[in-house]
């Protein structure tokens, strides 16, 4: 038999039980073995005086008083998927475009009875120069949240239905070179009001060195409340998760996501929403292209905008599942996915996967 | 009336048992009590945000965290120049106590803690952990790693400390 490893004969020096068998065997009757024992035993007696650290003595209950007395993070307005890397490009433009999507909620608000509730499902071509406008219409009012995003790695498949009252989405057959280890994400329902304020946008627009569009009337206190979630993400791939919420450095790019939430719902005070939608378009920075796309909407009210920056994605409409959806690629051909709404749910597939496998994905989902 | 969730409960019964090893990991990352329950504590809340207390990962989560974050502590520069003035202040004090020996002691905790911080991640991390008191199989289930090797990663590792120590010692 050949000689014991490194490895097996360090781990003899820690845990002798753990040597049976045949290894056992072999070791009892090979001096060689037992000269580089002793070799391995010697360093690892040096590496532990070398690591030897000053005596720690804990108050368990005082330290738990100071966690649970520690501030709740404050939420963004958004949220982020704990195992995305930001500096992955295509889940980068992903995400922002979800964030962007939300943004763009106000954009499609009913004129009647200012409830957006989509039911379908278009793609918006934005510029990078739109995303940035856009994201500045936080600073125009503030965000509360009355129920905050607490998007969660569950332990199983349960868990995650426990935690978003949805039944995770069911892949019948991945595509090609896509893992088979799944971990489920989940959140609850959120709710965030938004409040315009005419006094913030005017400071936010002079510190941005712009001129403000004239506001509405009644437009300052209007209120926004938008309702995200539940929501609930099967996502395949061999994650190094991160070792700490906020350290996102150590996480692996999924390779495939594949989520299904509630539509989001949005309704209005105050301000006329054909108003809202024609200020916003006025807003400096957004191009042509966006308030063309915008405007054509059919009915703004249950029409979901995906924008898709122009600058990296493509976007096509598709059939999913029996209804409309949009197929988003990447033109790096790194990713791709598909989104759709069906029955009140948005369902998206997403991935460092080919834009035919994300549709068959999305056609074969239970 | 407040109301307890379940898994607050289960929280608390996670801190209580777990605490003093995440602890005990960061201080033998970090050499330094009051630093270590600052990271130990951040973890625990990090923890608490994002999972439930209930999942099967959780111990294992907690280790790995522990270890990888007092390790990005003590990458980070700013906490080099603190622990350098740490130091001198604390050969300062224990001067009046046991001179010389103190000195050797904070040199190679030093020197120890300087090479950890040159070394990858995964290889820092198993050496912590198993100086921790972490069972193989604890060490296998932190890194994502079968149990098998973790002895060959921390053989690996401990030749990569010793020769990192030799490379930061003045010749």
């Amino acid at each position: 038999m050949a000689h014991l490893a490194d490895g097996a004969l360090r781990r003899i020096v820690d845990e002798p039980d753990a040597n049976t068998g045949a290894d056992a065997r072999h070791y009892e009757s090979c001096p060689e073995c037992q000269a580089r024992y002793k070799v391995v035993a010697g360093d690892a007696a040096r590496i532990s005086i070398l690591l030897a650290a000053p005596d720690l003595k804990v108050d368990v209950a005082s330290a738990f008083d100071r966690v649970r007395s520690a501030p709740a993070a404050q939420p963004r307005f958004g949220f982020r998927l704990p195992v995305m890397q930001p500096g992955r490009r295509p889940l980068a433009l992903a995400f922002a475009a979800t964030l962007a999507a939300v943004a763009l909620l106000v954009t499609a608000l009913a004129s009647g009875d200012n409830i957006f509730s989509p039911k379908t499902i278009t793609p918006v071509p934005v510029t990078m120069a739109d995303l940035q406008s856009l994201s500045q219409l936080g600073a125009y009012g503030e965000v509360t949240w009355t129920t905050r995003p607490n998007l969660q790695i569950a332990a199983n498949e349960a868990e995650a239905q426990s935690i978003s009252g949805l039944t995770p989405p069911n892949v019948a057959k991945l595509p090609v070179g896509v893992s088979s280890t799944v971990t489920y994400a989940a959140m609850p329902k959120a709710e965030a009001v938004f409040t315009f304020s005419k006094d913030r946008a005017a400071a936010a627009a002079a510190q941005a060195g712009k001129s403000l569009p004239a506001l509405p009337a009644g437009m300052d206190g209007a209120k926004l409340t938008v309702t995200i979630g539940p929501a609930v993400a099967a996502i395949y791939g061999n994650l190094n998760k991160p070792s700490t919420g906020s350290d996102l450095t150590q996480a692996n790019l999924p390779q495939m996501i594949v989520a299904k939430s509630s539509a989001p719902v949005a309704t209005s005070t105050q301000v006329s929403v054909k108003q809202l939608e024609d200020y916003i378009l006025t807003m400096p920075g957004i191009s042509p292209e966006l308030v063309a796309a915008i405007k054509a909407i059919g009915d703004p009210s249950t029409t979901l905008p995906v924008p898709v920056p122009i600058e990296f994605g493509t976007a096509t409409r598709v059939q999913v599942q029996g209804v409309d959806g949009v197929a988003l690629g990447d033109n790096t051909g790194v990713g791709s996915g598909v989104i759709w709404i069906k029955n009140g749910v948005v369902y998206g597939v997403v991935g460092t996967i080919k834009q035919s496998d994300a549709i068959d994905v999305a056609n074969h989902l239970t | 009336m407040a109301t307890v969730r379940p898994d607050d409960e289960a929280f608390e019964a996670l801190f209580t048992a777990e605490y003093a090893r995440v602890a005990g990991i960061a201080n033998r990352v970090l050499a330094d009590p009051h630093e270590a329950e600052d990271v130990a504590q951040e973890v625990f809340i990090d923890f608490h945000r994002l999972h439930s207390a209930g999942a099967q990962y959780a111990r294992a989560w907690l280790h790995r965290a522990a270890a990888h974050a007092a390790l990005n502590r003590l990458r980070g520069a700013r906490r080099r120049q603190r622990r350098e003035v740490l130091s001198q202040a604390a050969e300062e004090t224990s001067q009046s106590v046991d001179p010389q020996k103190q000195v050797e002691i904070n040199e190679d905790r030093r020197r120890v803690r300087q090479a950890l911080a040159r070394m990858a991640p995964k290889p820092a991390a198993v050496l912590v952990l198993r100086a921790s008191g972490l069972s193989y199989a604890e060490v296998g289930q932190a890194l994502g790693v079968g149990t098998g090797q973790v002895g060959t990663l921390l053989r690996r590792a401990e030749i990569t400390l010793r020769k990192e120590v030799g490379r930061g010692t003045p010749s």
